[in-house]
């Protein structure tokens, strides 16, 4: 028991700090798993192509904490208010864009984020596609994201009813009685939409709630699923980098049309 | 050679994780500081769409006047309505747009469900479809045109549809003398005030009459609707659902605007039996 040095100072403070994120490593493993997920290595050639990604995430995160907002104030009830001779969904969209501070930015926000996200989930599915990224060991992953994008244009269609404008509520007359002349499952569809055999009183909140609930649900989850897939397969080089990963090990003089570059070392066996 | 193609594309995913790990650069912070630069430009994009969209308002940035990006909110949902233009958000202009070139009611079905489930199943067989390993687009020319081909195709359904005319009840009241002259109805009074409501009512931003109109989602056109002699009781009561008497009919129900105006309009449309 002789060695016992009292820890300097240093030591102490950097003992305090870590406690609590070594508590929390020996319980959960989290940090080690961060570690990995930061420090984890991608293809040399990764660039500004592979950010489309977590910038979808990104406009899918400003999505939801604008949507959580917009949720405190927003009414989802079509009733009249006989104050007003508004329906009370009119009348929270309009208190929330003109009445509350900053609330025409958050709701604006909310509003053109939507587009921002459709077009980055079609820009990223567009970059994995030209990549050839979708391909083996990535199907999986490609499937995820077309749900994804499908997953988004829902919460397209069901976000537009709940301003309780005109142009919201036509469209999405319409639209449920598009969707129920398809064959089959299109009547449930559109009753199920509907609440009921027609547009009522209601659809606005199973709008809501499908909007906000059933949706983003699903689209969290399938991100985590996504995620964990890209984060497991790796991200994939652009097929045109002279030094992609996959073509073998580079020393100098390695780039051959067909000696060291994996791609082209297979292409005879292929035509078979 | 199926084996062989297994056994193949495992050992270049091999090769390719021994390559990240060998010459490969970390995460953090190298890619890291691309996403998050990207994530700021997409966040600084978003706030500036909004604040665009708001100040851009004519007036003191309130109401429903539209400013460069469209109105902050339209007058309040009227179900009893007798004008509305049924429009979805962009995104969907591409699949609005498809259903004009759809005819109701046979070939409809095809553009609101036929299409877009194909295409749908298309886009998630595609790692199923193209097997190969190439990744090189000099080397994937079927892959390149498809991808051109649904980049225009999508584009211009968008433009098409961004731009697709809307029928103004004003102008098309204009129209009603006309109308009545080209069918024959100027003495029946009924068809006339039913020609006036048709013009007002936002009928043709989806069907078409004597060349006005929208042709939208498949609605056919009505010129000599009443060619097929189906009888005032019939149109009143498609009006007032036309899902009931058409199955699958996505034109919603007009009966909002009372018995006594819907029996104007079925005179009208039973009086309208093609140009003489």
């Amino acid at each position: 028991m002789a060695t016992t040095r009292k820890p300097t100072r240093s030591q102490q403070i950097q003992q305090t700090i870590m406690y609590p994120i070594d508590w929390l490593e020996e319980r959960s493993g989290l940090v080690g798993g961060l570690k990995y997920f930061l420090f984890r290595k991608v293809p040399g050639d990764t660039d500004w192509w592979q950010t489309l990604g977590s910038a979808t995430l990104t406009a899918f995160l400003v999505q939801a904490l604008t949507g959580v907002i917009l949720a405190m104030y927003y009414k989802p009830d079509p009733t009249i208010d006989p104050a007003t001779g508004l329906p009370v969904a009119y009348e929270s969209m309009l208190h929330i864009t003109n009445d509350l501070w900053a609330g025409w930015l958050v709701r604006g926000m909310h509003r053109w984020g939507a587009s921002v996200f459709i077009i980055l989930l079609f820009m990223h599915m567009g970059r994995v596609f030209l990549f050839g990224a979708y391909k083996y060991p990535r199907e999986l992953n490609w499937i995820v994201g077309v749900l994804l994008l499908l997953m988004g244009l829902l919460e397209g269609f069901t976000g537009y009813l709940l301003p309780w404008d005109q142009t919201s509520y036509w469209a999405t007359v319409v639209g449920v009685n598009l969707n129920g002349t398809a064959p089959f499952l299109g009547p449930f569809l559109a009753q199920f939409l509907n609440g009921g055999t027609y547009i009522n009183a209601d659809t606005l909140s199973r709008f809501y709630s499908i909007h906000m609930l059933l949706i983003p649900g699903a689209i969290f989850a399938l991100i985590g699923l996504h995620l964990y897939l890209v984060i497991r397969l790796g991200v994939t080089s652009p097929p045109w980098s002279k030094e992609a990963a996959g073509t073998g090990p580079l020393d100098g003089h390695a780039v051959s049309p067909n000696g060291r570059t994996g791609l082209m070392r297979f292409s005879p066996r292929r035509g078979k | 050679m199926a084996s062989d193609r297994v056994a193949e594309r495992r050992k270049e995913f091999k090769q390719y994780k021994e390559d990240v790990k060998e010459r490969g650069k970390p995460f953090y912070p190298f890619a890291m500081f691309h996403d998050t630069v990207m994530s700021l430009v997409v966040v600084c994009v978003i706030v500036g769409l909004a604040i665009v969209w708001k100040y851009s308002t004519p007036g003191n940035h309130i109401g429903i006047e539209a400013g460069w990006l469209g109105k902050l909110y339209d007058a309040p949902a009227d179900p009893g309505t007798i004008n509305f233009v049924p429009r979805p958000d962009w995104y969907f202009y591409f699949l609005f747009y498809l259903l004009r070139i759809f005819k109701w009611p046979a070939t409809v079905v095809i553009g609101t469900v036929g299409l877009p489930t194909v295409l749908l199943v298309i886009l998630i067989a595609v790692p199923f479809i193209d097997t190969r390993s190439e990744r090189r687009l000099s080397r994937r020319p079927v892959a390149i045109v498809a991808s051109i081909l649904v980049v225009v195709s999508m584009g211009v359904l968008t433009y098409k549809g961004a731009t697709a005319k809307e029928a103004l009840g004003s102008e098309l009241l204009a129209q009603v003398p006309h109308w009545a002259a080209q069918q024959g109805f100027q003495n029946n009074q009924q068809a006339i005030e039913g020609a006036k409501l048709f013009a007002v009512s936002g009928c043709l931003n989806c069907h078409t009459y004597l060349g006005n109109g929208g042709h939208n989602l498949g609605a056919p056109d009505l010129t000599a609707e009443g060619a097929k002699n189906k009888g005032i009781d019939f149109q009143v009561r498609h009006l007032e659902n036309p899902a009931a008497v058409n199955p699958g009919s996505p034109m919603p129900s007009f009966a909002g605007l009372g018995t006594e105006r819907l029996t104007q309009l079925a005179h009208f449309l039973e009086a309208s039996k093609g140009p003489k």
